[in-house]
């Protein structure tokens, strides 16, 4: 069974960057004081965008780039609604998902059962060779480096620098950032589109690298798992990678459950991500009500 | 200039600004005939930006609005099946509407539609013909709502508890329900008859609601307009339908005033999933008859958006979810007629209600 566990593991850090990648975009976002549950929407069509171009172009560079791209443009979307109209965000971000899911069914119908080279997996040289560990942390696609990486990065662009604190006045007192000459509704704008560029690159890495093809409707609700694990992650970094990672196990567990032949149905073991999920949100989200960003507490209390 | 002006946001409360100035009834006595020639221009512009994707696709970008009208209204029988099809949509959509007053957002229609028609066929398999037609109608109306009263209920009780955010929590408890069909569907509800296609075993004959008018329609139409009627009535003239406002309006004056805000948070969560739990469980006993995976078609989904459309007043939610209903059927004529991707119409659904957002329609936003 060992065996097993490094098997959840490695695939679990896989699984985990597809909701790593949106979760960061969503923290950004959030701590802007934008929910955007539109980066269901942004993963959706990144996965769909980065797998055409990969299959047309037969590169999956290009994938990732088209990827991004499409996540942006799902951002900018969401952003512009929500902060030049003054719309309700998560009407607004449902509704961004609920055309992500009807445009990549219709133009993803011609990719279905195609397959591309997925992005190759890469053994960092020495540390790859770690017993154990190296490939559960040390064999994977680019991507996940880069997914790693991202979060100390996130971490310290938004606690240690300028932009970092303008972002994050932007959450918290949109009005105090007007009123020093600054302009927050083209902080946000930007916060919520680079967010959702990162929600389109997990969309590559699910579709390019992980999986290597594309099906309807393929994220399967991770986007908004991501979004969750923002919210029990009290919009901390680390936490927030926790969470992510957390989720990655669980999802790779249930398949590797089922290769060892563990007689659970195959329906509730898909099921264990999101309880796994909805339970760390009911545990750990007693503490962080007050953590909220301030502006997103009033656009939150301000739906219906 | 306040603190709140600068930041764009508008802190007062929609219902609240409803009720002061544009009651349902005013509404209609005085139309505001700006105001109603802006909102056709943004569905228009919605309609041509969705020519225009149907164009890029190959189709003729006038010619589907007729085929539209044809699969959804004109052709033999369709303008029924729009009418069944809202039937779950209605009472999803007043899902919404219902907890909205108390300030929720419940996402969770498409699985408290779904454990609805999964506690009907539960109920339906097991009394089978044992019991005389109209008692097991019954049973599965009240089953389907008993549990799509309690799956919302968890969203309920963890918002009011632990503050847990009930959008997210009940979109996850969204495929959490679709998990549970799906193994039941597969495991021990499966039809031993079903030719491949993985279903659960038929209604027997008598449990499938009777059908009325000499039409396709069946009886429960009769009961979903019956309960949006009481819903509409009771938001509007019982003591709790205020408290939900007043609660949804604001909650610290609601809780200094007295009102057990708690108790409405999960009240108005119990009967969103009440509503919508019936909604699964009379498609499934009058239109589906036997559980299969994607009984729900997103409908939960789309009876967010047709809330959201009609900010949440009873009557318009109603009237939008039939809207609603022909524009999903009329995707079934694109693509027969069409050749287009029968999903086509999801973004149809979506740019009609993204058109307000982007463009405007809402009095008192833009100042």
């Amino acid at each position: 069974m060992s065996n097993g566990i490094e098997q959840a593991l490695i695939g679990g850090v896989d699984a985990g960057t597809v909701i790593l990648l949106p979760a960061l975009g969503e923290l950004i976002s959030q701590r802007a004081g934008v929910i955007n549950l539109g980066t269901e929407g942004a993963l959706l069509a990144g996965a769909l965008t980065a797998f055409a171009a990969a299959s047309s172009t037969g590169s999956a560079w290009v994938g990732v780039g088209a990827g991004i791209l499409a996540g942006a443009a799902c951002g900018l979307l969401h952003a512009l609604v929500v902060v030049l109209r003054g719309a309700d965000q998560l009407a607004s971000g449902l509704v961004i998902w609920f055309l992500a899911l009807g445009m990549t069914s219709i133009f993803g119908s011609d990719y279905v059962g195609l397959t591309v080279d997925p992005l190759p997996v890469e053994k960092i040289p020495g540390l790859g060779s770690i017993p154990w560990l190296g490939p559960i942390l040390f064999t994977h696609d680019v991507l996940v480096y880069v997914g790693i990486l991202l979060a100390p990065l996130v971490w310290f662009v938004l606690w240690r620098t300028r932009v970092g604190l303008l972002v994050r006045a932007c959450g918290e007192r949109p009005e105090v950032v007007a009123t020093s000459g600054g302009h927050p509704r083209i902080v946000q704008i930007a916060a919520v589109t680079v967010g959702s560029a990162l929600a389109g690159l997990g969309g590559a890495q699910l579709s390019v690298a992980y999986v290597g093809n594309w099906f309807d409707n393929m994220t399967n609700g991770y986007g908004f798992v991501a979004v969750a694990v923002v919210l029990f992650a009290s919009w901390r970094t680390v936490r927030v990678l926790g969470g992510a990672l957390l989720f990655g196990v669980a999802l790779a567990s249930a398949s590797v459950l089922q290769a060892h032949g563990v007689s659970v149905n195959q329906y509730l073991l898909d099921a264990l991500p999101y309880l796994v999920t909805l339970f760390a949100l009911v545990a750990l989200t007693r503490s962080s009500g007050s953590d909220a960003p301030e502006a997103l507490r009033r656009a939150l209390s301000r739906s219906g | 200039m306040t603190a709140e002006a600068v930041a764009g946001t508008d802190l007062e409360p929609e219902s609240l600004h409803e009720a002061r100035s544009r009651s349902w009834r005013t509404q209609w006595a005085q139309p505001d005939w700006w105001q109603l020639g802006w909102s056709a221009g943004v569905l228009l512009a919605s309609l041509i930006v969705f020519s225009i994707i149907t164009a890029l696709l190959g189709s003729n970008p006038f010619s589907i609005y007729s085929t539209m009208l044809h699969a959804a209204v004109l052709d033999h029988g369709t303008l029924s099946q729009t009418l069944l099809r809202s039937i779950p949509i209605a009472l999803a959509g007043l899902a919404v509407a219902v907890p909205a007053r108390a300030g929720l957002v419940n996402v969770g229609g498409e699985g408290q539609l779904i454990m609805g028609a999964v506690a009907a066929t539960g109920v339906g398999l097991a009394f089978g013909s044992a019991v005389p037609g109209p008692v097991s109608w019954l049973a599965m109306a009240i089953a389907g709502a008993v549990a799509g009263a309690l799956w919302a209920g968890i969203a309920g009780g963890l918002r009011a508890v632990l503050s847990a955010n009930e959008s997210v929590t009940t979109l996850l408890l969204n495929f959490i329900a679709n998990d549970v069909m799906l193994y039941l569907i597969y495991q021990p509800w499966k039809d031993p008859n079903g030719s491949g296609q993985p279903q659960s075993k038929p209604l027997s004959h008598d449990e499938v609601l009777p059908k009325i008018f000499g039409s396709d329609l069946n009886l429960g139409l009769i009961l979903a307009a019956v309960v949006a009627l009481g819903i509409w009535l009771t938001l509007k003239r019982s003591g709790w339908g205020f408290a939900l406002r007043v609660a949804g309006g604001n909650p610290i004056a609601a809780i200094r005033a007295g009102l057990p805000v708690k108790r409405l948070i999960v009240s108005s969560m119990l009967v969103g999933g009440a509503l919508a739990g019936l909604g699964g469980a009379l498609n499934f006993a009058g239109v589906e008859t036997q559980l299969r995976p994607g009984i729900t078609a997103s409908f939960g989904y789309v009876a967010f958006l047709a809330s959201y459309f009609a900010r949440h007043s009873p009557l318009r939610v109603v009237f939008a979810s039939v809207v609603f209903s022909a524009i999903a059927l009329a995707g079934n004529g694109l693509q027969v007629k069409d050749g287009l991707d029968g999903n086509v119409v999801d973004v149809l659904l979506a740019l009609i209600v993204l058109g307000p957002l982007v463009l405007g329609v809402r009095k008192g936003r833009r100042a």
